[in-house]
Order: structure tokens, then sequence, then C-alpha cells
């Protein structure tokens, strides 16, 4: 590794505003940052004057319509990848772009532009407002700018990061990784991390700017032995400045992985059929995600094709199923100060003691069918308008100990770890994948077993939970729906009467 | 603007800078997206954007940065960030870039006329889909349909002198409806993607297959587990074909994570399995006339009656594993790496019509939906979530929703043992019915 790269181009003033008390602390402590920070100018900063987003917004509605925003947005993102001993390859990306929304009853007109001219911009407004045939007219509100509190500290800013520091934390992982057992053969270390730059205004209104950090980390061993292999894998993310790995060292998602890696080559094949499943805490979480959390999301409520159509305010789970959406959780992967429609991000529970309380919203939905706007308006990027998306969404711990759940098992599945899954929001019938799962015999988890599926119903299984641990953990995940959005699951460890399971094993 | 000024430029400037390789990956493209539900249109999506990718080697060692503002200032910040990263990263003799200056000749990939097409052409076309498929009985409920369609122009250009640009067209549309019965609930999905616009199926074949999917998986039947017959219909060949094109990129089975990487030469499958993939089909899904970085497209054999004959490589793998690149490098747009994938990848079709494979099955089941992840590539071990139609004396008794099958890549491909005469040539990763005679099923 070479410690004489170059120092990055430090951020310019404006950014630097913008990141507000954020960066101040560290930036207190380097003096030779400030001295650059005075001295240059990084050309791609994002700000575009009150003037534009209001002639965007007024452009949007020329032809009526409810409602107008426009979204603003640059990204500044690392890709380092280290594999087979090889710092392999290294990415710099920078994408910028605005994309203009008009809502007009039911329809939504949206157009993009990559370029940030006032010229282009306009382009996107006048191609939006394309959609609008109501004749219903609104005099936008004049924007202004509001400020919002943050739920994301910054301790060690990434952008006064030197890449060299980045890969240490990499090379870390890997000796870690390869150090731990014999029968890994290979790790591969995948670095991310981003700034992402929001300006979001619209016809209420609002005037909103954001820079969040972002940093995801994810290590990844195979193991070989006993005639098979299997590769293991454990992720780390936080929207957080670096000292994320001060809290989460890379070493430990090394020996997670590795762990994972080696106890799965003893795996013998799962067994078909249905059994109780006891899901540890975490990562599992994914399941009530796929499961419940996509048919809670009120654009299919709307369109009154979800599963969960009708059942608001009714028992839908067991009376110990508490199920969470929650954005605010400090610096989580899930986490934003606000929305990408600008509303502020809060605690939603959405099923409470098993009745259903709550869908969460964007604004489209929110309106649709007259319900609170909930902070769960995302998009990938500004390619995309904005769907109702989960945050971090787990589930509410519990009154039972771990070991007892387990202990209270005769027979079943222990499932350490999913792979991750799908559900049909219409029918709720999902699936998953078992990264890393165990026999539980007599109260015991014993045998490592591979290659298990588990399926079901969310209608049906959230009814079929009958313990709930008091051990609530949660991890970082990437949710597909179109477009990806950054979420964060858990849960405590949970059991499940009675599901599907699909093995090769034909059971006694 | 002239793209292939901007690419070449790029190279120069790059070059001034001391990289000793260098190559453009440019991307302009245009999208248009709309959705229509309970005869309205709801959305309306229109934009074009461009970006490209910055490949640098130094000394051996290769940086890569992307970006879609092309101010001169910030096009050349973009080559230093690349080189700045390339300067620590490790040295590797295989980063390469690629020199062979051949095109290949693929017909039927861009539809000029497709901007000019009206929208409410497109429109007409979703509300008549969606209105066929109301008006099938038992059908309760649109889910939307969606059209979209993509052109895109992609230009590479590299220091060896390479300068190659291709322009493409893509455009499909679908149907979701539901059908509700008491409790129950039902949904299904057809959809239909073309090169050409005028190749597109008729709106009365996706709705009536649309509604078939929502319909035929009413009133379902548990089954108990056991091992019976698993027949695949051609919408889940994906399920079997993932886990092999996974398994038999190169770099995997460089990086021995491929339970195919120790099977060159040798049987992985029933005889009747041939597996092919071309890069030069007409009107091909994913057919191009170079690939990611450049390199011509081929057809070729990959699994010929059951044997194993060849890797997918871009160029990096190749030089690695001493071999010459199979034209698969590709790319997931501007801001990727090249990695390494297939082109057009099916499973050549049999002999036997997909009703006479059923009218041959005593027990099993007919599989129309598969989910998960398919075949572990890395073990070859197969896990997934199905539905579909429980065959029974070689016929269609009932559905079957919430099972399970499982099993080995080994167990699966050499269990093949009729194939269908249905291949549809019009997806790009696709196969004909097929019946593999038992696997496990989990169900009661």
């Amino acid at each position: 590794m070479n410690d004489n790269f170059p120092e990055l181009k430090p951020i310019d003033r404006r950014r630097f505003l913008l990141l507000g008390f954020q960066g101040s602390l560290a930036l207190a402590a380097s003096p030779l940052l400030i001295k650059k920070l005075l001295a240059g100018s990084e050309a791609h900063q994002l700000d575009l004057s009150p003037e534009i987003l209001k002639k965007a917004i007024a452009a949007a509605l020329k032809r009526g319509g409810d409602f107008a925003d426009i979204y603003v947005e640059n990204r500044i993102s690392r890709t380092i990848i280290l594999e087979e001993g090889k710092f392999k390859s290294a990415v710099f990306g920078l994408i910028q772009g605005a994309g203009v929304r008009v809502i007009d009853g039911n329809k939504t007109g949206y157009a993009y532009t990559d370029e940030l001219s006032d010229e282009k911009i306009l382009r996107a407004a006048e191609v939006a407002s394309l959609i609008a045939s109501s004749g219903k007219k609104i005099q936008p509100a004049s924007v202004k700018e509001q400020k919002r509190p943050s739920y994301i500290t910054v301790k060690i800013p990434l952008q006064e990061v030197i890449d060299s520091k980045r890969m240490e934390i990499m090379q870390r992982a890997h000796e870690a990784a390869l150090s731990y057992d014999p029968r890994i053969k290979m790790a591969s270390i995948n670095y991310y991390d981003e700034i992402r730059d929001r300006i979001i205004a619209n016809s209420e209104g609002i005037l909103l700017k954001s820079s969040l950090p972002l940093i995801f980390f994810i290590v990844q061993t195979l193991a070989v032995g006993n005639n098979t292999s299997h590769l293991g894998r454990e992720r780390l993310s936080r929207h957080s400045g670096l000292e994320m790995f001060d809290d989460l060292p890379p070493e430990k998602a090394a020996r997670e992985a590795v762990r994972e890696s080696v106890a799965m080559l003893e795996a013998k094949d799962a067994p078909a059929g249905k059994m109780d499943v006891v899901i540890q805490n975490g990562w599992g979480g994914v399941l009530v995600h796929e499961a419940v959390g996509h048919p809670l999301e009120a654009d299919n409520i709307a369109k009154q094709t979800g599963a969960f159509v009708g059942k608001l305010g009714k028992k839908v789970a067991a009376d110990i199923f508490t199920m969470v959406d929650d954005g605010s959780l400090p610096n989580f992967r899930g986490t934003t100060d606000f929305d990408d429609e600008g509303t502020q991000m809060k605690r939603n529970v959405l099923i409470e003691n098993g009745v259903l309380v709550k869908f969460m919203t964007d604004i489209l939905s929110a309106k649709q069918l007259k319900m609170e706007r909930t902070g769960n308006g995302r998009r990938e990027s500004f390619r995309y308008y904005p769907i109702p998306r989960m945050t971090n969404t787990f589930i509410e711990r519990g009154k039972d100990k771990a070991q007892d759940i387990i202990a209270s098992t005769k027979n079943g599945l222990y499932v350490q770890s999913l792979s991750g899954g799908s559900v049909d929001p219409t029918t709720g019938v999902f699936n998953f994948t078992c990264r890393e799962a165990y026999l539980i015999e007599n109260g015991k988890k014993t045998t490592p077993v591979r290659g298990a599926t588990l399926i079901g119903s969310c209608l049906d299984i959230i009814t079929r939970i009958d313990a709930i641990g008091t051990d609530l953990d949660f991890g970082p995940g990437i949710c597909g729906k179109g477009q990806s959005a950054e979420v964060t699951v858990g849960q405590p460890t949970v059991r499940i009467l009675g599901i599907t399971v699909g093995g090769t094993k034909q059971r006694r | 603007m002239d793209y292939k000024d901007i690419a070449q430029q790029i190279i120069k400037i790059a070059k001034k800078k001391g990289a000793d390789e260098a190559e453009t990956y440019l991307v302009n493209s245009r999208e248009l997206n709309l959705e229509v539900r309970n005869g309205e249109i709801e959305s309306v999506q229109e934009a074009s954007n461009y970006g490209l990718g910055i490949r640098v080697i130094k000394q051996n060692k290769m940086g890569f940065a992307y970006i879609n503002d092309f101010r001169p200032e910030n096009l050349e910040e973009s080559v230093s960030r690349a080189l700045n990263f390339a300067r620590v990263l490790t040295a590797d003799e295989n980063n390469v870039l690629p020199d062979d200056p051949g095109m290949t000749e693929v017909k039927g990939i861009y539809d000029a006329s497709l901007s000019q097409i009206p929208m409410d052409k497109k429109i007409s076309l979703l509300k008549e889909v969606e209105n066929l498929a109301l008006k099938v009985p038992g059908i309760t409920r649109s889910a939307g349909a969606s059209y979209g369609e993509g052109e895109s122009e992609i230009v590479v250009a590299n220091s060896h002198g390479l300068l190659k640009s291709y322009k493409s067209t893509a455009c499909g549309y679908g149907i979701g409806v539901i059908s509700e019965k008491s409790e129950q609930k039902t949904s299904g999905y057809e959809s239909c993607s073309r090169r050409f616009f005028s190749d597109l199926k008729p709106a009365s074949e996706i709705a009536t297959s649309a509604a078939k999917k929502a319909l035929e998986m009413l009133d379902p039947k548990p089954i108990r587990t056991q091992r019976a017959a698993v027949i695949f219909v051609p919408d889940v060949a994906y399920a079997l074909l993932g886990g092999i094109i996974q398994a038999i990129n190169g770099e995997n089975v460089l990086q021995g994570a491929s339970f195919l990487g120790k099977k060159l030469g040798q049987k992985i499958a029933s005889e009747i399995i041939t597996i092919i993939d071309d890069g030069t089909l007409e009107k091909g899904l994913a057919s191009a006339p170079f690939d990611g970085e450049g390199v011509p497209t081929q057809k070729r054999v990959i699994v010929e009656n059951g044997v194993l004959k060849g890797f997918l490589y871009n160029t990096y793998a190749a030089r690695r594993a001493g071999v010459k690149s199979t034209g698969n490098a590709v790319r997931n747009g501007f801001d990727s790496l090249p990695g390494i994938g297939p082109h057009n990848f099916y499973l050549m079709s049999g002999s036997h019509k997909p009703e006479d494979i059923i009218a041959a099955t005593d027990r099993g089941v007919l599989v129309k939906e598969v989910t998960g992840y398919g075949i572990n590539p890395v073990n070859g071990h197969f896990s997934g979530g199905a539905s579909g139609l429980w065959v029974e004396n070689g016929k269609i008794a009932f559905p079957v929703k919430g099972i399970t099958i499982a099993g080995t890549a080994e167990e699966m491909l050499n269990g093949i043992d009729l194939l269908g005469n249905d291949l549809d040539l019009n997806r790009s990763t696709t196969a004909p019915t097929l019946r593999i005679k038992s696997l496990q099923i989990g169900g009661e």
C-alpha cells in the first residue's frame, strides 16, 4: 500500500455549510484542511438558486395539477474491492441530476435531467406537466428554506478520509478472515461509501437541503472442505462517518463471515415439510420485512390490490406481535433526516399487539387514502419518482429469553441467518432461502443443514408467532421494489409454529 | 454533442496524465415508461440521460471513475480520480485492454421508428390489454398495465485505437390481474419484450395469458411431502439457468467459487441437453456487435449433449486463464466495471409438445413459478419455493401453492428426461418446457 497517495480535494465552502454542524468538530481539529477549504473549490457542489426551484415548480403546474416537486441530487461514491489478496479495483463515481414531478388526481408525471442547467430543468418540468388534464389549478406556495432535525451524526467525515485509510480497514478484515481458519480459501472485501446531497422543494412551500454519508462494508469468505464449499457473508452499514468501524470493527465482521462459512461445511441436507421454526435475532427480521412490511406499504392499499386491504384496525397477528418502521433510529442504514419528499422521519407503529394500526405512505398514497404522511416516500435516485418504502423495520422486543425459546421447541428448524427473499404483495405469499440453519432436536440446536427454504403467506405466519425474545437486534440490507433502497431489518429471536420448509430430505 | 469525440478526448487526457492504457465506455440513452390502471393513465415518465466510465491502467494497476457531468473540467478531474485510484491498487499483469478491431454483424437490434410511434398508440395498447384481461370471467381487478421503452447508443474507445459504437432499442409491455373468490386472491402477470415495436405480441395474447395464470391458481389443494416429477415451464427457466450462468463465469471458476469449475469436458447433464450462448442472434434482446469492452461477440456452445464445453470470459479473466476473451464482458451501465455474463443464453429445444410432456407424467408438478435464488453457483445446491399445477395420471388435477422443490444441480441436470419444442428465443435467458424425472417436493 502506498501511504503517499495524494489526499482528496477538500470540500468547498458551500458544501461544508450544507454539512452544517456534522463536520465542524473534526474540521476544528484539522487546521490544514481548513486552509485547503479556503484555498480550493471542488467543481461539483450541489447548489441551485431558490429562483430556479420556484420556476420549475411553477412550470410543472402550468397545465394544472394538485402538487409538484423538484428533487435535486448529487452523489459522490467510492467502491474498493479487495479479493484474492489484491486490491483489484476501485471506482470513483460522480452522479448528479434533477427530477420534476407533477401529481394530478391519481396521475403522476415525471421527468428528469442529468444536466443541472436552468434550461434542462425547465424542460423536465414541461415534460412532467404534460400529465395534467384535470384543469385544476393551484397557486404554489413560495418556497422557503427550512431546517429539520438530523438523526445522523458524523465524527470523521468521509470527504476528509484519504483512500489509504479505507484500504487499511479492508486489509484488517482480509487478514483476520484468512487467519481464523485454514479452510478459508478466499476472502473478498467490498468497501463502498457515498455522500448524497439532496435539495427538495415543492408546491407546498418546503425547501430542504441535506448531505448524507453512507458506508456499506461486505466481507465474504469461501470455505472449502468436507467435499463441499460455502460462501459466508457479513455486512456492516450505517449512515455515518468512518467512525462506524470503531463501533463495528472489520475484524469482527470477518470472523462472523468465517464462522458461517466453516460451520456450513458440516451441513447435512435440510428436511422438507411443515415444522416449527425459530429465527435468530437480527438479520432474520428480513422475513417480516418481506412478508409483512411490503404488503403494509400504502401504494398497494391505495390500488386496492394489497393483502392487507380492508384490515386497518383489525386483528391480523398474534397478541404478542408489534411491528415498527422507524426512520429516525440514529445513524441506521435506513435512516435519513427526512424522506425523499421532504417528510420528517419518525417512529411508526404498524401493527400493535396484533392489531393493524398504520400503513407506510408517501405523499401520493397518503392523499389517496386520506392518511397521514409517515416519511416513507423514498427513491433510489433522481431517475425515479418516490414510492412508499420501508426504512428500519423490526419486530418489537418481547418477553421471552432466547435460550428458553429454543429449549421449549421439541423439534424444528433454527434459522441463524437468511439470504433474503421475496413476497407477492397481492397474495402475501413469501419465500426465503436460509444461509445458515440448524436442526432443533429435543430443545437443542444440533446439526447444520443446507438448502432450506421457508415459504408461506404473510397473513398466516403472523398469527402463528408464539414466542418473541428480549434480544432485539438489527442487520443492514438492500431492498428492491423496481428501485433499490437502503434498509435495516430487525427482530428479537422469534418462534413461528408450522412453516413449510423445503429441503431435499424426506422427514421421518 | 459528438460522443465519439468526447470518448477519444478522454483517452488523450488520460495518456497525457500518465496512463499506460485508457478506455472510455459511454452510454447515451432515452427512456419512456407508462402505467395505466382502470382505464386511466396513472404515470408517465420520460427522460434522456448520458454518462461515461473511464478505465485507466498504469503499471498494471487499474482505476475507474464514472461521471454524468460532461463539463470539461469535471471530465478531467474524473480522469485524475481514476489515475489516483490506479496508483494505490495492486498490480496485476492481467489488467490489459483489448485491441480486436472487429465487430460482429448483428441484425435487427435497432428500431429507428420506435421514438416516432406516438405516445397515444402506446397508451392505447395498455388500455386495450387491460380491458381485454378484465373481460375474462373471474378476473376482478387490474394490478395495472405498464409499458417501457429504451433507446441507447454505446461508444467504446481505448488507447489501442479501438473505437466502436452501436445503437439499440428495446420495448415491452405487461399486465397484472387479480382474481378474487370469497377469501381467496390470486394474481397473474404476463409481459412481452422485443427489439421492435411491431414485433410485440398482440394485446389479446398477453391479456389471455395473464388472466389464465391468475385463474388456474384458484382453489389450490395441499400435497404431501414426496418425490415426484417436476416440469418447468419456460417462464421459470431462469431458476435452472441462473446458477449455471454464475458457475460458468470464468472469474468464479478461477476463484474456485463454481461447482462446474473442474468439470470442463465432462458430462454435467443428461445427453439431451445442449446450451448455447449467442451474442449474434437476429433481433435477440441480448445481442450486440461487441461486448462491454469492445470485443466482438460470438455464438458458442456451452454444453453439448450434456458435456460442458466452455466458460465465459472477459479480457482480464481470459488472460489470467491463458485463453482468449469470449466476448462476454458485461456492463450494467456506464458506472460499472466490465464483469462477465452471457448474451442470449438458452437451452436448445427438444421434440415434445408441452402437452405431451404432461400426458407422459404419472405424478408430478407443472411448475409455473419458482421463488428464491435457484441453483447456488458455488456448491450446486438448489432450493426454492414454487407454485403450479399438480399432474396426476397425465392430466392436470389441481393447483398447488406454497410447495418447495430442492435438489442438487447434478441431480436436476442429469434428471432431465423430456424436452419441449416450445423454445421462445425472444427472451434473453430461456429454455423450453422440460421435465426432471424425480425431485424432492416439500408440502404438508
